[in-house]
């Protein structure tokens, strides 16, 4: 196949220096929600229309399909060793851009390209929930791409690194959270992924659990992996990444250093919001008066490190 | 209300698609969502081989252990449907209609409609009853649809045992014929794995047909011959058209049944056409739901 001819300079998403793991390139999901949905207005009180009238628009309740737009248009380009933090509310998309970065959900439209195997970790990632934890381990490693043998040889570390003892014949679904978090963690990483995506898994499981959960994340980012981690939590990304990026109602709003990102993400949803609204009013009233030049030194003295 | 939005300082930098396709190339990286080439499709669900098998064993398991007898139930049931059957059909309704053997004719019907019928059932909603594991897992999908229908008839071994046994009390003579039971059974296996694959994708698609098929099992049930002799009941019509008995001495459950009978009954001698058909119908259907399944590969995980 031919490579497309370049126009121009490249963009400034590409870093040329670097091997990527993942482009992303226009990324959309749409999922299908089958909900007996109907717009709120059909519920409204001053709704003055007839009863006749309303019987008719009253599309029979408890049919119908929704589309859900969950993530819209997002690019990036992720490089080899970085950790790369997710920032956003519940309900922001992130988790589905996530699952679709470790390839088991297909995007609606744009394209993705992953340089190796990726793998999901992530409170959500339900095995056999009725089969024993043996047995999950069976269909984890093999649905990993291991081979029986593999399995049988790495199937001692995973059970030690899961720590979760005589339960590991009993089945899943008698395990506690912590438990069950902590097997599948150690499933997951059983096979060190080329690319591994993090789902707030780390959010269970008690105080020593994480600190060897976090020493194993690093030892994969080490081995010139990707991770990506999601979190709600800007303390989190901080601590843990070294790029962040933040969506918010399924748009990539911010991609860079953790610290700002985190900043944004904090202006829009953290305790200080407010004050953040009445200065982004204030900025908007100043450029209205006196142009950019006076909001710049506002923003300057808001923020010194902005380099506004 | 002032938007608190994204910062320009931050905002992600365009990137052009041209430009993201032509790095994904330069680094040689491969597109995931999209359908895989035929050929690799099938390499790749050879080398998830071992993943299939242990997923069916896992589903027997995860079907028979939520109670204190266990697997035995999977003996257990199929005995006392039986009964059940043999009570209704061969007394209370009488539905022999000229065949001497109805224990084992019964049996056969009923043994071998059982994991065809959960087949159709469990095997064409799996692409959404797996949504988590699809959500969780990178995997080829095509083994789902086949793990259903192996588990089912996994699960229906102790049955065809049974069945069997219950052979040999009725009185059936033992022939070299005897061999050909289980070349039937993996007949319809295929069979049975076809419909499974093609309706997986037709439920995953319009998911509302799922409703349809406890339908289209019962009807099948009733037209196929599980309890009644079929050429009995056709000869009965007056006047019908040659084809219409064809279509329901041939159709694929029917031939399915007629497939069992054979080797095991000694009224009812083998045909060649019955295993011709039978044959042609699980290799088309298999064949055909391969294709079909892996066409949409790419899109399952979404809905």
């Amino acid at each position: 196949m031919a490579e497309p001819e370049l126009t121009g300079a490249p963009s400034a998403a590409i870093d040329a220096s670097r091997v990527p793991s993942v482009v992303a390139s226009h990324i959309s999901i749409t999922y299908r929600v089958f909900s007996p949905g109907r717009s709120e207005e059909l519920d409204d009180p001053s709704d003055e229309t007839g009863p006749l009238r309303r019987m008719l628009r009253r599309t029979s309740p408890g049919v119908g399909v929704r589309e859900v737009e969950a993530v819209k248009d997002v690019s990036f380009v992720a490089y080899k060793g970085e950790s790369i933090g997710v920032l956003g509310r519940n309900g922001s998309g992130k988790s589905t851009l996530l699952r679709t970065i470790a390839g088991v959900v297909p995007p609606t439209s744009g394209q993705l390209w992953l340089n190796g195997r990726a793998a999901l970790l992530g409170v959500n990632a339900v095995l056999m929930a009725r089969l024993s934890g043996r047995r999950n381990i069976w269909i984890g490693a093999l649905a990993m791409g291991l081979t029986p043998d593999e399995v049988r040889e790495r199937f001692d570390d995973i059970v030690e690194f899961a720590d979760i003892g005589e339960f590991i014949d009993m089945p899943m679904s008698s395990y506690s959270s912590g438990m069950a978090a902590r097997l599948r963690f150690a499933i997951s990483t059983a096979v060190v992924p080329d690319i591994l995506v993090v789902d707030e898994a780390l959010s269970t499981g008690d105080a020593h659990f994480r600190d060897r959960a976090n020493e194993r994340i690093t030892q994969i980012r080490e081995q010139a992996g990707t991770v990506f981690i999601v979190s709600h939590n800007a303390a989190t990304i901080q601590s843990l990444c070294d790029r962040a990026l933040w969506i918010d109602g399924g748009r990539l709003l911010a991609d860079g250093k953790p610290g700002p990102v985190a900043g944004l993400y904090q202006r829009k949803y953290g305790k200080n919001r407010h004050i953040w609204r009445e200065r982004y009013a204030e900025i908007h009233r100043v450029i209205d008066q006196q142009g950019l030049e006076g909001a710049r030194d506002l923003l300057r003295k808001w923020e010194p490190e902005g380099g506004w | 209300m002032t938007d608190i939005g994204p910062d320009p300082q931050y905002s992600p930098p365009y990137l052009p698609a041209a430009e993201a396709a032509a790095l994904a190339a330069r680094y040689d990286l491969t597109q995931v969502g999209v359908r895989p080439g035929f050929g690799a499709y099938v390499r790749e669900l050879w080398r998830y081989r071992h993943l299939t098998w242990t997923l069916a064993k896992g589903e027997f398991v995860a079907e028979n252990q939520d109670n204190h007898l266990g697997w035995l139930w999977s003996v257990i049931n199929p005995i006392l449907l039986g009964v059940a059957y043999y009570l209704i059909f061969g007394v209370l309704i009488g539905t022999r209609g000229g065949i001497d053997n109805f224990v084992t004719f019964l049996t056969i019907g009923l043994f071998v409609f059982i994991p065809i019928s959960s087949a159709l059932a469990s095997g064409t909603k799996v692409l959404i009853s797996r949504i988590k594991m699809i959500r969780s897992l990178t995997f080829p999908r095509v083994i789902l649809p086949i793990t259903v229908t192996l588990s089912q008839f996994v699960s229906a071994g102790p049955a065809f045992a049974v069945l069997v046994v219950i052979a040999l009390l009725a009185g059936e003579p033992v022939t070299a014929e005897w061999l050909l039971f289980p070349v039937a059974l993996l007949i319809v296996f295929f069979m049975c794995l076809g419909f499974a694959l093609i309706g997986s994708r037709l439920v995953h698609a319009f998911r509302d047909l799922g409703n349809l098929m406890p339908l289209l099992t019962r009807l099948l049930r009733y037209v196929s011959g599980v309890f009644f002799s079929l050429e009995a009941s056709i000869a009965r019509f007056d006047g019908a058209p040659d084809w219409v008995g064809h279509i329901l001495e041939f159709q694929p459950v029917a031939v399915a049944l007629t497939l069992v009978r054979e080797p095991m009954m000694a009224e009812f001698p083998l045909r060649w056409e019955t295993w011709a058909i039978a044959s042609a119908w699980a290799f088309g259907l298999t064949l055909v739901g391969f294709v079909f399944f892996w066409r949409g590969e790419g899109s399952y995980g979404r809905a």
